[in-house]
């Protein structure tokens, strides 16, 4: 009991090394949320956003991105 | 020794994906039968001989679609599971980064706090001023406007949510008791929202004669409960994940083969 919360009280340290490529890692996350959401032919080619567009459709509605 | 990343990060995916599924669930369940609503007052204008194309409304397609109904509901699930995923990725990395500055007891209060601070800042914020439309609502012409509105709208949510917490600081390294802090903090943010709100134009469109305002509310209620369905079990299922993080015991580890 004493030792559980002593333990806790001075738990070394709650930070967590975040390594560079996380950073990467959350960018690419990011980008793959835009592709997802967003890409209207800005990277591909207009019959690949257009089937692209069609196929996240009902997602991107429900998640409230501007859709045409 | 702390927590190694790759720990949080496969927790950070795992929730992810559980977030996505609740996701696709409540699509399923709740906003597929009002887009359902919403295609028939499409269908609609296309039967009234194409007016809609001179009324400079949205009528999807054409006369062949590309995907077909079925597909778009798949495929609608499949990007819900996707988004689920990213967002648990940028969440974990998130969480490790300000896992010592985070309030609440413990990793689950943790995660159930960062989780309404993305909410709020990333999904609730761009929902008041740029609300979701179902499907016959919204002008092709206009959605690079919207789009570049609600990126605004987004960014300075993560904006505020980066902002209070340093003026929080600054307050407590000037020595002000929490309970003034705690006020200024809250005052702070309740200004910096109803500013961006205020501030930032809205959508230029209207919406359509033919779309009844009950279709648009439930429309919008029900992308809502989709997007808090997705950060409550993030929040939830990393929380729990993170809670079960069994400590290094020094003990053991002497024992060699």
């Amino acid at each position: 009991m004493t030792t559980a919360a002593s333990a806790s009280a001075v738990s070394p340290s709650t930070s967590v090394r975040v390594p560079v490529w996380a950073w990467a890692l959350l960018a690419f996350a990011v980008f793959a949320l835009y592709f997802v959401s967003q890409e209207n032919g800005a990277l591909l080619s207009a019959p690949a956003a257009q089937m692209l567009h069609e196929l996240t459709h009902d997602a991107r509605h429900a998640l409230g991105v501007p859709c045409h | 020794m702390g927590l190694s990343f790759g720990s949080v990060l496969r927790r950070g995916v795992l929730a992810g994906v559980s977030a996505g599924l609740a996701a696709a669930v409540v699509i399923w369940l709740v906003v597929e039968p009002v887009i359902r609503r919403a295609l028939a007052v499409e269908d609609l204008r296309s039967v009234h001989g194409g007016q809609s194309a001179s009324a400079g409304l949205p009528a999807h397609g054409g006369e062949e679609p590309l995907v077909s109904r079925s597909a778009q509901v798949v495929g609608g699930a499949v990007t819900a599971v996707l988004v689920g995923v990213a967002v648990g990725v940028i969440f974990a990395v998130v969480f490790a980064r300000m896992r010592e500055r985070l309030a609440g007891r413990g990793d689950f209060g943790r995660s159930m706090v960062l989780a309404t601070i993305g909410f709020s800042a990333v999904s609730l914020l761009p929902a008041l001023k740029i609300p979701s439309n179902p499907p016959a609502v919204g002008d092709p012409e206009t959605v690079g406007r919207r789009t570049m509105l609600y990126a605004v709208v987004l960014l300075l949510g993560v904006a505020i949510a980066l902002l209070v917490p340093v003026l929080d600081r600054r307050l407590a390294a000037r020595g002000t008791v929490p309970s003034t802090r705690w006020a200024v903090d809250v005052v702070a943010t309740v200004a910096l929202v109803v500013l961006v709100l205020v501030l930032v134009p809205g959508s230029p469109d209207t919406v359509p004669a033919d779309v009844p305002a009950a279709l648009l509310w439930d429309f919008r209620l029900a992308s809502l409960a989709q997007l808090a369905t997705m950060w409550l079990t993030l929040g939830l299922v990393f929380g729990l994940l993170m809670e079960r993080v069994v400590p290094p015991k020094r003990a053991l580890e002497p024992v060699a083969a």
